[in-house]
């Protein structure tokens, strides 16, 4: 089972490989890829599909910064946020507002693994942990 | 109530407004203590990481898309996909004197119900060994309280000495007797009001024992007065195998606080056989390639880097370590018993049928060595002890060819009644180690012939009258011992008188 699960994921390794076309996943070749799994049977494809499943989506929210907002955020602060993070990553950034009220107020922008945060949420939570 | 206010206000104003970064990544397995994790694409090895509900976890196995981690705490609450953040930090214990008569865990929490410890400092769990240069070679005694080892198997400040044997010949024994003899030395250096005095501060790691046994441990030490000297960090059977694979790491970095800080320290691991199950089990849950035993192939490294800590530090204080190895069968060429002991400055081992013949403390002569500890000696005991040990392995040896039942002569006859005498001379109950001055005393009268007129079967007996003799009547003798630490002619002629004093008093 072990073996199989290696074997998977080294395969999809592969497969995440040839879907990046200069830093950015292409959904041209991600469909390419899709059809040469579906015709040629590839052993574990379940397990396969979901390892590259993993890896294109973790490609893909690197060029995403998720904008978490409590109030209202117009869109030149969405553009700045863009504009920043791009500079920052090297690569393009898009920003995506999602309400979340649960912040109370403030932000909190997710790229990739990394979260920058402040908002009044994070700050109670720093505050109850410190108390 | 204002205080309290003031308090959560000046709390509140230490927040700054900037953003705040985190590294994150979310749960994907957790089986036994381990977790395997997406994300945290900046996590460094050994970082300290913080999940859900308080539990942290240390960072091991950094993969191309996944990271596997140790959780230290309770792994009950975590399920897939709950975020985990890193903390930039390395995992760090409490250290300090405040921690002496108190029972931690592997973290540094209390565990004995006594209230929250206030140290004032952290040591990072996991260091570099000091260097060659920082170190000193080992000079000074570090005395176990045990007539056989004191004499034979000499202990220094800073030395590494494995206590080897199968279950239940006493190793976890001497070490405790060693904890009592050492709380025993530092009150009575305490009360001497000298400057130069250097009491030795003691901790003890359980691992992978049973809570009894460390409650067990507890009371002995807490009855012998030794517990306001000693710090348990307890990491039980019952505990998941992440915290009894860190907790030998969170003692040693307690011992080096002392040592650090120009104190001497001992430290007890008991024991490293199941220290090293523990991270077998972590490894192979790890999927790390497995090796001679199923144990991975770094853990000699585990317990190098481990014992590698105690050191003697010029210009600074001590470490010394007592690990504890179990063998099994009596088979010290396993494979954690040939690495401990080839790490380690030596060995005591205990045997099975020396302890079930009643010799106790049943350590066995011949394959116990103690490679650095004669330098650091006292010179009385070298001039009193110094040839025991090679009459008692050739007595050994004699005795073996006895057995045959051949007619030996005179000498071999006795050579075998002093080889009998000596043998009986070191047993010692548990719990009661003798001060050194006492041990040069009683292997004086040894040496001097004053037990040959003694049945064999009687020299338990004689030897308990003539340490009574000593404490009650030759106090100021005792002293003098202890002070001059080694025999002048004007000090053999008075442990003589004593001795023949003694002889005219005991009737056997």
């Amino acid at each position: 089972m072990a073996s199989h699960a290696k074997a998977a994921n080294a395969f999809a390794r592969q497969l995440f490989a040839m879907s990046v076309v200069d830093g950015v996943v292409s959904a041209e070749r991600v469909s390419g890829v899709l059809q040469y799994v579906e015709i040629h049977k590839t052993a574990n494809p379940v397990m396969v599909l979901k390892a590259y499943q993993r890896l294109i989506a973790t490609e893909l929210a690197k060029g995403v910064a998720v904008v978490e907002h409590a109030g209202s955020v117009n869109d030149s602060v969405l553009a700045a946020i863009a504009a920043s993070m791009t500079k920052k990553y090297g690569h393009k950034v898009v920003a995506s507002a999602k309400p979340n009220a649960s912040l109370l107020a403030g932000l909190r922008i997710r790229v990739g693994d990394d979260v920058y945060e402040s908002s009044i949420a994070g700050q109670l939570a720093a505050l109850a942990t410190s108390v | 109530m204002s205080t309290a206010l003031e308090q959560i206000e000046q709390q509140i104003a230490k927040l700054s407004n900037k953003a705040v970064k985190k590294n994150t990544g979310s749960i994907r397995t957790v089986a036994d203590g381990v977790a395997k994790l997406d994300g945290l694409s900046d996590v460094m090895y050994n970082e300290m990481v913080q999940f859900p509900g308080g539990a942290i976890g240390i960072a091991l196995n950094l993969e191309e898309d996944e990271v596997g981690c140790v959780v230290l705490g309770d792994i009950s609450q975590l399920k897939e996909g709950d975020e985990v953040t890193t903390t930039g930090k390395l995992l760090s214990v409490p250290v300090g004197k405040e921690l002496l008569g108190r029972a931690v865990d592997a973290l540094g929490v209390p565990v004995d119900g006594k209230g929250p410890i206030d140290s004032k400092e952290t040591y990072p769990v996991e260091r570099i060994a000091p260097g060659i240069i920082a170190r000193k070679s080992v000079s000074q005694p570090m005395f176990t309280g045990i007539m056989a080892i004191d004499s034979m198997i000499p202990i220094g400040r800073g030395q590494r000495e494995l206590i080897i044997g199968d279950r239940g010949t006493g190793k976890t024994t001497i070490a405790i007797d060693t904890i009592i003899n050492q709380a025993k030395i530092n009150k009575v250096g305490i009360a001497t009001g000298d400057k130069n005095f250097r009491p030795v501060y003691s901790i003890y790691v359980g691992i992978g024992q049973k809570n009894s046994n460390i409650v067990r441990t507890m009371s002995a030490l807490e009855e012998a007065g030794a517990l306001e000297f000693t710090i348990i960090v307890a990491a039980p059977a019952a505990d998941n195998p992440a915290n009894q694979y860190i907790a030998p790491y969170s003692g040693a970095a307690m011992g080096e606080w002392f040592m650090e800080n120009g104190m001497d320290a001992l430290i007890v691991y008991d024991d490293l056989s199941k220290h090293a199950v523990a991270y077998r089990q972590i490894s192979l849950i790890l999927k790390r390639p497995s090796g001679r035993e199923a144990y991975p192939g770094d853990v000699f490294y585990l317990h190098s880097r481990l014992l590698e800590r105690a050191a003697r530090l010029d210009g600074k204080g001590s470490l010394t370590a007592l690990p504890i190895i179990e063998t099994l069968a009596g088979d010290v060429s396993a494979y954690i018993p040939t690495n401990v002991i080839s790490i380690t400055d030596g060995q005591i081992f205990l045997e099975t049928d020396l302890f079930n013949q009643g010799i106790r403390p049943a350590v066995s002569v011949g394959l116990s060595v103690s490679r650095v500890g004669s330098s650091a000696q006292i010179k009385a005991t070298k001039q009193v002890g110094g040839k025991l040990k090679g009459e008692l392995a050739q007595f050994r040896e004699l005795a073996a060819f006895a057995q045959f039942g051949s007619d030996l002569d005179a000498k071999t006859k006795a050579q075998l009644e002093r080889g009998g005498r000596i043998v009986e001379l070191f047993k010692q109950p548990a719990f009661s180690p003798s001060p050194i001055e006492l041990q040069v005393a009683v292997l004086f009268a040894m040496q001097k012939g004053f037990f040959e007129p003694i049945d064999v079967k009687k020299v338990v007996e004689a030897a308990a009258s003539l340490k009574s003799f000593f404490t009650t009547r030759q106090d100021a003798l005792l002293a003098e011992v202890r002070t001059k630490a080694a025999l002048d002619k004007d000090l053999e002629a008075k442990l003589l008188a004593a001795c023949e004093a003694w002889k005219s008093s005991y009737s056997a």
